[in-house]
């Protein structure tokens, strides 16, 4: 919010610097963002809380400054006229909890004309457009006193004024030119026949002041928060006068503001005042007394303010203290202070003018209980995999619904209020965010990427603890290449099941969705993850320039079955080792054959290695040739020729026996 | 014989001096000093000679030997010099490392900080109700307050959390990491120092300083004794270790629902030392959290005696940290995931 120093010098002597104003004002809550020359004046910006909604107005920055500088700020109070009441019109407010109170006081014969050059400079100055001498009375008076007003042109009101809530569909052209289109959301002003103002916001075209504006209605209310928060995010429109309704305002300023600007009116326009109308009452908080202990509040902020200095601090902003005592003081915050509620406001106010720079800097003994969580995980599975030489991702968890169809994801959980129809959903896969980072770095020239992420992903459905959803934190790994890379990638995932040191994994050939050659990562019988290309169409589909090597695993269950690694004794034992040469059946596994030497190389089988695969000439169709290295070992002894012979030529026969290998 | 000797002697001098590669040398090597050479051939007659002759040509015909394999490795030396010529302002291979997001890094390195002062880390989830999100820290519906953490609602059933007094309400993404800290209050008694660190999301249009989701780490720590001073401690501690020793750091007086007294820390700034530059608008300072001391509505929400004890919490957004210190200036830097972006750091 902008203001102005002359403004404020109207209730207040000041003759510090405004660099001076602007730091005090910062360092006890209303952060001066600038503050630059305006001629003779000062323009300052201020951050405004929501909780200082005293603010919002120059009496109350005039007010602040006062405490702070330990001055007075002089408040006129004008002459609150009543008489006549207004007997032309009727006011009629639809629910007291929209609006609690509204008046309105007529004024008759105005001339509409420019505003003095000084009032203009005083709206200018704190931001506004000045318009013409009667709307320009309204917004000043605003500005003063933090009540929004607002000018009907009286003749152009057809009956009695009702505050209500707008009908579906009813139309509301605002002095900004745009026409909306209202629903029950929006609280409007209405006459018998139209909409004259959004309440709160911005009054309508049909009944605007202009230069032809004979007799003028002023208006002022209080209007509940939360239904112009509504009808202002409803109708995407925010206004000086929303602002300040949705922070709240005083009703005990209400008449004052409203008196005020009838009586600049008059004296702008030449008009005369013809008539006072209330509906509704104000409904004035009942003061509270707050109590609270010296020793606590030094002990709350670790530091020891004298009882003088937080008596004169209270005083200075106008709370009443109403006991000193041994046992306590107690307190009554000034009216306009709606936002001190118990003692901790209380010790908030003495600080904050007290300074917080004087409270000193001190480190607390803290001793809680030590623990390795999912974390600690995280973070050295992280370390592990930059280890391997992959480079961490970080994609977003929102998603698009359609992106997620095209994977064929199920039990999506979708965002009711999404910003943009491709981000309106949550994966419930790490493979989309996968794909748009590939893609992208394809297309910058990147290629041969080497990736991983961990982050959650979210589906519908009962979890363990009965929640209608499942948060599962994972972990995707992502190669691309033009070369096919699956046992690079089943490489890397074994270093991460070996890692994480569980004991029984097994990869198992399983189909899975969007994936060529898959593979299903189990530990026992619990399904970890998968790993796969992803398919032909799909890496076309989605505009890849390289094969997407893919896995997923649940980082949950993994970090459930982890074990902590023991040392197992090796052989220092020399081994001996002896190649084979096979055709084989394509239809046979390689793993069956690992299986079977293994077996059969037992005590003495140490590794298996693969020198060679071969398909092409000389080789008959339906088989390709392998050669395998094994190795042979013992942990007690160093075996000789004949030993390791014999093992092998057992394996050779066996070998020879299944159907489908041919020895050569 | 002596003249003999010396005829090998400058023969093998001459050839060996005209030797033009390494491979010549070789059989000029095994000329003169092979099995078959004159060298070894001599040698083997010694054993027939006069003994007075035996010690005076075996030293002579040393001494050749050592003399043709002086000449051979002095000429070896020049092909040495050739060979190994290598132009070593060629680029270095280029090593494909792992690389840990910066984002990552800046979120374990902050949350190592925190753990070394004694706080514990829970992460909690980010799917939450509103009762966590809001209720809880003391944030009403009709609050203004209720805008700046506005929030992406979820097509889920209610939350029956809590049964029918409290009410779970709508499921949400989580809009700060405080639902987790609550969590924890909820499950566990006081002494508790707990960092929350992880993913959040409000709706915000994205461009180069706001994003639907960003990350976040906040803090609380309850006890008997804890008050403001320690707040002001822990947090200077912190910044020291995180941006530098010499920081400084100035608390405002805020607002926040869920504290009281609330409070924005700037620090200085680091590109122009306080001086006043574009990155902190001329003012010296520039905003990187929010703390305070916890509202008693919100330890009360907890079932947390306020009487007690007391407590102080803070918050940061780590993507604002990290661009801090490494001088970034657009947020989506760090969702594009560029490698030419991820590749600059070698941070761990
Ligand atoms: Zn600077």
């Amino acid at each position: 919010m902008k203001f102005s120093l002359d403004f404020i010098k109207e209730f207040i002597d000041l003759d510090d610097s405004s660099q001076s104003i602007a730091s005090r004002l910062t360092m006890a809550g209303m952060e001066i963002g600038d503050f630059e020359q305006a001629g003779g004046d000062w323009i300052f910006d201020a951050e405004i809380t929501t909780n200082r909604y005293d603010w919002l107005s120059m009496i109350g920055i005039a007010k602040e400054l006062a405490a702070l500088l330990g001055k007075k700020a002089e408040i006129k109070i004008p002459r609150l006229i009543k008489e006549p009441a207004l007997k032309e019109i009727d006011i009629i407010i639809e629910n007291k909890n929209d609006c609690p109170v509204y008046l309105v006081r007529l004024i008759k014969g105005v001339k509409v004309e420019e505003s003095p050059s000084w009032l203009k400079q005083r709206l200018v100055n704190c931001g506004l457009n000045a318009v013409n001498n009667l709307v320009d009375s309204t917004n000043y008076c605003m500005l003063k006193w933090g009540n929004p007003l607002h000018a009907f042109d009286f003749d152009k009101i057809e009956g009695n004024i009702y505050v209500r809530r707008a009908k579906k569909g009813e139309k509301f052209l605002g002095l900004d030119d745009k026409e909306r289109s209202l629903n029950k959301n929006n609280l409007v002003i209405a006459d018998e026949k139209k909409v004259i103002a959004l309440a709160g916001i911005m009054g309508a075209k049909n009944a605007e002041v202009d230069e032809n504006t004979k007799n003028v209605l002023l208006e002022a209310a209080v209007f509940s928060p939360l239904a112009i928060r509504c009808s202002r995010r409803d109708a995407v429109l925010e206004t000086e006068s929303s602002y300040r309704f949705e922070r709240k305002v005083f009703f005990d300023y209400l008449e004052l503001a409203s008196a005020e600007a009838a009586d600049k009116i008059i004296s702008l326009s030449k008009g005369k005042f013809c008539g006072y109308k209330s509906k509704g009452e104000s409904v004035c908080r009942e003061r509270i007394k707050i109590s609270f202990s010296l020793s606590k509040l030094n002990d709350y902020l670790g530091i020891i303010i004298p009882e003088s200095e937080v008596k004169t601090i209270l005083e200075n902003l106008e709370f009443t203290i109403t006991k000193a005592s041994q046992e306590g003081i107690e307190v009554e915050p000034p009216s306009f202070r709606m936002d001190i509620q118990r003692e901790v406001d209380v010790y908030e106010e003495v600080v904050r003018v007290y300074g917080y720079e004087k409270i000193p800097l001190v480190l607390p003994f803290i001793a809680v209980e030590a623990s390795r969580g999912i974390y600690e995980f995280k973070k050295s599975l992280r370390n592990f995999l930059v280890g391997l030489g992959l480079k961490e991702v970080i994609t977003y968890s929102i998603t698009g619904e359609k992106f997620l169809e095209k994977l064929n994801e199920e039990n999506v959980i979708k965002i009711v209020n999404p910003l943009r129809q491709q981000e309106n959903a949550l994966r419930s896969t790490l493979l989309p965010g996968a794909i748009d980072v590939v893609r992208y770095n394809l297309n910058q020239k990147s290629g041969c990427l080497r990736l991983f992420e961990i982050a959650d992903i979210y589906k519908k459905g009962k979890d363990s603890q009965g929640e209608s959803f499942r948060e599962i934190f994972s972990l995707s790994l992502i190669i691309t290449d033009k070369e096919n890379r699956i046992f690079y990638l089943k490489g890397i995932v074994e270093e991460i099941l070996k890692f994480a040191n569980v004991e029984n994994y097994a990869f198992k050939e399983k189909g899975q969705i969007n994936f060529t050659n898959a593979l299903e990562i189990l530990n026992n019988d619990t399904v970890l993850g998968f790993l796969g290309r992803l398919d032909k169409d799909k890496k076309e589909g989605f505009d890849l320039k390289e094969d997407l090597y893919f896995t997923q695993i649940n980082l949950e269950a993994l970090c459930r079955q982890k074990k902590d690694k023991i040392f197992v004794p090796f052989s220092r034992f020399p081994f001996i080792s002896r190649d084979i040469s096979m055709a084989i059946e394509k239809k046979k596994k390689f793993l069956d054959i690992e299986a079977t030497i293994k077996k059969e190389a037992q005590p003495y089988f140490k590794k298996i290695e693969i020198l060679d695969t071969y398909e092409g000439k000389n080789v008959p169709a339906g088989f390709y040739f392998l050669t395998l290295r094994i190795y042979y070992q013992a942990g007690n002894k160093t075996l000789t020729s004949q030993e390791v012979d014999a093992v092998h030529n057992k394996i050779r026969d066996i070998l020879t026996k299944i159907e489908g290998i041919t020895l050569r | 014989m002596e003249e003999q000797l010396k005829k090998i002697e400058n023969e093998a001098q001459q050839e060996i001096a005209q030797a033009e590669s390494r491979e010549r040398l070789e059989q000029l090597k095994v000329k003169y000093l092979g099995r078959k050479s004159m060298v070894t051939r001599l040698f083997t007659k010694i054993p027939v000679l006069e003994r007075e002759e035996k010690a005076k040509i075996g030293k002579a015909l040393n001494l050749l030997k050592q003399r043709i394999n002086f000449f051979l490795e002095e000429r070896a030396k020049n092909f040495e010099k050739k060979e190994e010529r290598i132009d070593l302002t060629f680029p270095p291979e280029k090593i494909n490392r792992g690389i840990k997001h910066i984002l990552a890094c800046v979120d374990e390195n902050i949350c190592e900080i925190f753990k070394n002062l004694g706080f514990m880390i829970v992460e909690g989830r980010e799917i939450e109700d509103e009762w966590h999100n809001f209720t809880a820290l003391n944030i009403p519906l009709e609050h203004p307050s209720r805008d700046v953490f506005d929030t992406f609602y979820l097509d889920l059933p209610v939350s029956d959390y809590g049964g029918e007094n409290k009410g779970g309400g709508k499921y949400l993404l989580r809009s700060h990491t405080s639902p987790s800290q609550i969590r924890v209050m909820e499950k566990r008694k006081p002494p508790l120092a707990v960092i929350s660190p992880g993913r959040v999301y409000r709706p915000d249009k994205v461009d180069a300083s706001h994003s639907f989701m960003f990350y976040q780490i906040e803090g609380f720590c309850v006890d008997k004794n804890i008050n403001f001073s320690h707040l002001k401690g822990v947090l200077f501690s912190f910044a020291k270790s995180f941006f530098s020793e010499d920081v400084k750091l100035r608390f405002r007086p805020h607002f926040f629902p869920f504290t009281e007294p609330s409070a924005e820390v700037d620090i200085s700034c680091m590109i122009c030392k306080g001086r006043g530059c574009s990155v902190c608008s001329q003012s010296g300072w520039v905003e990187v959290l929010g703390c305070g001391m916890i509202h008693p509505e919100v330890l009360e929400a907890c079932g947390i005696d306020f009487d007690r004890y007391q407590g102080f919490a803070f918050g940061m957004g780590v993507d604002r940290m990290a661009m801090l210190k490494y001088r970034i200036n657009d947020i989506r830097l760090f969702y594009e995931n560029d490698l030419r972006f991820l590749e600059q750091f070698y941070e761990v």
